[in-house]
């Protein structure tokens, strides 16, 4: 790319986008093979790196290595100086506007200033958008992507609502359930249009045991209210997911949570010229990618989301093989080493169940991960009667290990495959509680029976803690209410804040007891940007128009702020619902810069700001 | 040849609005057995990526003649094609910042007004009088005629390919073709993606790919595609009611229906060939001039940003008529990125050729490829 105008371009070897952990891990381990790190930029549209680790409050699976057992945040925090540490530059509330054909693009949101580079290699870690939900009236004030209740609540102390409908049980569902119970909300359920939930059970379990029903098989239909949400809709769904008359239920709510699932944001690794193809397993559209996640656009790397929607661990993983690569043709050094390592770290977390979507998708690329080899089977003995010892209630094989880290008597075994469901040795456990604090699915309880009645230690992690010898409802696992019991003593845990409480329950109830309470306590629009509604995106179909970019042109649809981010997979499943085509096999549109509106004064301040110092 | 798929009297290749068009007319004169061949979605080549102006103020009193009459049809498009395309007559203001050039315009407002078009001359004070929010700092002369404006161009596609296909005409999207027969110096088939399609005319409509298209039967056509980009703004209430354009000055800007600017400029050092990629010193040139002449767009952010294809002919005035080396073989080409406005005259036209073998409406015969058999090429100048 040739120099040319009045703006100066600014060169950097390797150019990360998306500060996420992918591109922190990139960025990490490009900067520590080619030592030094001022020659990679990373830039990121939000006021803090981290990307979504900053407003995650729980705490992360994984094993130590990848930061397990640590909250989003922190880890996010770990990253980040560790990046710094090496010299990495970081370019905050910056977004790249356009990969042209002869600059990058960046816009400055902050000084409201435009800036070109050019790099030697791109590594595009621009994560995942939100899925969007068609229904009626899902424009009024008080819907919302579970991403912005996360960034209002965890990132700006701001709570959106006092009573919410999540729609959706994956992870993200669950976790901002369990986030907004712990911030005081009132959650009324969660509804979900598959037969069963999405994401861990151990996820699951944490919310059902506060009360919050799971309604598996219901989707929303309808917002209600005037001026803003005050209620809505749900309604059981068939076998093709359509709402079946008669089964609507109302829910008084005042807010409503989407959370139903994420889709690789490809809008830039497009314009680099990459190969992009729909894989439904891995989110949608994605960049085709090879082993060392180089993309078919030279020097074009990629990690995290972008290359199939998975985990923090494994975009983590990502970015590091990506990042050592690179550093590989900076440097010129072999880093086969250090690649392979990961390569094999990668291989791990991705052999359980809840990857094997992953796998399928990556197959569709010619890129194999084998399954198998852990253990599946849970459990059966809860220990010896009458001993103070931990039991494990977490019924699937997750990546995960922090038990068998933490634990000072090495009584817990995962062993060597990550993925297996975790045994205790009763010999070896001495109650000591430490894995209780350490689950990230705070999935270990603590039981011992005495003579009256036994003591059930559960993880707590909310406010207030409560006071030594107070009488308490006790809660099942289902979050129904089963007696009365009483706190015998708190384990306060200053430091990581899961706190772990101590009950009296009445004997016998030692394996049902798993929550106590203290406090006793219209329009279906596609887009939004251009309001354009399913019954005109349908009309137009029904007219005889199926391709999206004539749809598109018709309707304006994308051509609003987002740019489509939004509403080009709705439109794209709307179209394959009518015509039978799957989407995988209809025309990928155009995705054209800038990839966020472009202020024009800022453009020309550009071009003045050098013009002046000639 | 041995399956063969379809017969047709006319296959069309290129599903833009010239293509789209032609069809429209050769059914409204009763020849329905018309195909419409294109490889990809409707409106993807060049109309589909353009300004969407459609004006008359040109030099030559053929092209005046042209531009007219398609500006009739255009008036008509709504209650003849049955669509709204947004077609809006809020003028063409042409604004000139260069001595020679404003004498050429009163000279080409002479002609016009010859012609029957109702023109105006404005000095850069009546400019700033009537335009408040231009700066007409530099500015020599302008010159207005109301009846020009401009429309959506793929609404306008979009509507003569369904009021073809009401007629009967069929229209292959995402079908490209791959070559044409041509047996004892007369066209007999296509070849196409989706099999072989017998026919007695083929018309080249197929924009940027005209030469490529033309080679498929052995014709040669003297055209050179080359790239043009434009960006479009965020929306603004509707104020600007005219399409401004400057050749000296080397833009032209709109205010589109839904209120978004779109505007773009040409670049002399582009070389010719298919590029669709868009590159930011475009952004900055154009952001910096435009803002000079239009302060307002400071406080504007761009939306979106592509490129398409000016499909040059020698003389930038487009080739249009009937192959003498293979009969049967149509062209509408060369269009030198004024394509869109005149496409409803120029397919009535050939419609007429084709059915008639002569024009009814409008003399097209000056846009015969022959005239660039002749060494004196006379250039249109009123092009960007």
């Amino acid at each position: 790319m040739v120099n040319e105008g009045p703006t100066e371009k600014k060169h950097v070897k390797a150019l990360v986008i998306g500060a996420g952990p992918a591109g922190l891990c990139g960025a990490i381990a490009t900067a520590e093979s080619i030592g030094d790190g001022k020659q990679i930029l990373v830039v990121d549209e939000g006021i803090v790196p981290g990307g979504q680790l900053p407003k995650q409050t729980h705490k992360f699976f994984g094993h130590e290595g990848f930061y397990a057992s640590v909250r989003g945040f922190e880890i996010g925090e770990k990253l980040v100086s560790k990046a710094t540490d090496l010299g990495v530059q970081f370019s905050m509330q910056t977004t790249v506007a356009g990969i042209y054909e002869d600059s990058i693009v960046t816009y400055d949101r902050n000084n409201n200033s435009v800036d070109e580079y050019t790099a030697d290699y791109l590594l595009i870690a621009t994560g995942a958008s939100e899925r969007f939900l068609v229904f009626r009236n899902n424009t009024l004030p008080g819907v919302y992507g579970a991403g912005a209740v996360q960034t209002l609540m965890n990132q700006y102390k701001v709570m959106p609502g006092e009573s919410f409908l999540i729609v959706g049980a994956g992870n993200i569902g669950l976790i901002v359930a369990y986030q907004l119970l712990q911030a005081g909300a009132n959650v009324k359920a969660i509804v979900e249009a598959s037969s069963k939930i999405g994401g861990y059970m151990v996820h699951a379990n944490k919310i059902m045991r506060l009360g919050v029903p799971i309604m598996l098989n219901h989707t929303i239909v309808s917002a209600l209210g005037e001026e803003r949400v005050q209620g809505a809709i749900v309604a059981r769904v068939d076998e093709h997911f359509k709402p079946i008359p008669g089964t609507e239920k109302e829910f008084v709510v005042d807010t409503i949570c989407l959370a139903v699932g994420l889709q690789p944001s490809v809008e830039l690794v497009a314009q680099t010229g990459a190969e992009i193809k729909y894989i439904s397993e891995l989110g949608g559209y994605v960049p085709i990618r090879d082993e060392n996640m180089k993309t078919t656009a030279d020097n074009v790397y990629i990690a995290g989301d972008l290359s199939g929607i998975e985990e923090a661990s494994t975009a983590m993983i990502e970015g590091y093989i990506a990042g050592y690569n690179i550093a590989q043709k900076i440097t010129g050094q072999d880093l086969s080493e250090k690649i392979s390592t990961m390569k094999d770290e990668l291989i791990e977390f991705r052999k359980g169940p809840f990857a094997s979507k992953v796998r399928e998708g990556l197959k569709k690329m010619n890129i194999l991960f084998p399954s198998g080899g852990y253990r599946e089977r849970t459990q059966q003995s809860t220990g010896p009667n009458g001993k103070l010892r931990a039991v494990i209630e977490c019924p699937q094989a997750i990546p995960c290990n922090p038990c068998e880290t933490s634990c000072p008597t090495g009584a817990i075994n995962v062993g060597k495959n990550i993925n297996s469901i975790p045994y205790v040795d009763y010999d070896k456990c001495i109650g000591c509680g430490v894995c209780v604090m350490k689950c990230p699915g705070l999935a270990i309880f603590l039981l011992q029976e005495k003579e009256d009645y036994s003591i059930v230690g559960i993880p707590y992690e909310f406010l207030p803690i409560p006071e030594n010898g107070t009488i308490v409802k006790l809660f099942d696992k289902d979050g129904r209410y089963v007696a009365d019991g009483q706190i015998d003593k708190v384990s306060v845990n200053r430091k990581d804040k899961t706190h772990l409480v101590f009950l009296r329950v009445p004997k016998g109830m030692e394996n049902i007891v798993r929550h106590f309470d203290l406090a006793i306590n219209s329009e279906e629009y596609v887009c939004r940007c251009e309001e354009v509604s399913r019954q005109d995106v349908e009309k137009v179909i029904d007219s005889g128009i199926t391709d999206y970019e004539e749809i598109r042109r018709i309707l304006r649809i994308g051509m609003g702020p987002c740019g489509g981010k939004t509403c080009r997979n709705v439109v794209l499943q709307i179209i394959a619902e009518k015509t039978k085509i799957p989407i995988s096999e209809s025309k990928l549109g155009a995705f054209r810069p800038p990839v966020i509106p472009l202020p024009i004064d800022a453009i020309v301040k550009s071009r003045k700001g050098v013009d002046k110092d000639e | 040849m041995s399956d063969v798929n379809g017969t047709y009297d006319v296959c069309i290749i290129g599903g833009g609005i010239t293509g789209t068009a032609l069809a429209y007319s050769l059914c409204k004169l009763g020849e329905t057995s018309v195909a419409v061949f294109e490889k990809s979605y409707l409106s993807s080549g060049s109309t589909g990526r353009c300004g969407g102006g459609i004006r008359q103020q040109w030099s030559t009193k053929n092209n005046v003649r042209l531009a007219m009459r398609s500006v009739k049809l255009f008036e008509n498009f709504e209650e003849d094609v049955g669509m709204d395309i947004e077609y809006y007559q809020g003028g063409y203001l042409m604004l000139s910042y260069d001595e020679e050039e404003a004498e050429q315009f009163e000279k080409n407002v002479e002609i016009q007004r010859e012609e029957g078009l109702d023109v105006e001359i404005l000095t850069p004070k009546q400019v700033s009088e009537r335009y408040p929010y231009i700066n007409t700092q530099d500015l020599i002369v302008a010159t207005f005629c109301q009846t020009d404006g401009h429309a959506n161009p793929h609404k306008a596609v979009i509507g003569y390919a369904q009021a073809a296909k009401r007629m009967g005409a069929d229209i292959y999207t995402h079908t490209e073709v791959l070559g044409v027969d041509v047996e004892n110096g007369k066209v007999v088939g296509i070849q196409t993606t989706r099999g072989y399609f017998k026919c007695n005319v083929v018309v080249n409509a197929s924009g940027p790919w005209s030469r490529q298209v033309a080679e498929l039967a052995g014709v040669e056509l003297p055209t050179e595609s080359y790239r043009h980009q434009i960006f479009v703004t965020e929306p603004l209430e509707n104020f600007f009611p005219m399409m401004a354009i400057s050749f000296a000055g080397n833009f032209y800007m709109r205010q589109a229906h839904h209120g978004q600017f779109i505007m773009g400029q040409g670049d002399k050092d582009e070389k010719p060939g298919i590029n669709y990629n868009v590159t930011f010193k475009f952004e900055k040139e154009l952001a910096e001039k435009m803002v000079g002449i239009f302060p307002f767009l400071k406080n504007l952010r761009i939306m979106r940003h592509w490129s398409g294809m000016y499909n040059m002919s020698p003389d930038a005035q487009p080739i249009i008529g009937q192959s003498d080396k293979v009969k049967g073989y149509f062209y509408a080409v060369g269009y030198s990125g004024h394509g869109f406005m005149v496409a409803p005259a120029v397919s009535e036209a050939l419609s007429e050729l084709i059915v008639f073998g002569k024009t009814l409406h409008t003399d097209v015969s000056y846009l015969n490829v022959d005239r660039f058999s002749n060494e004196d090429v006379e250039k249109e100048k009123n092009v960007v």
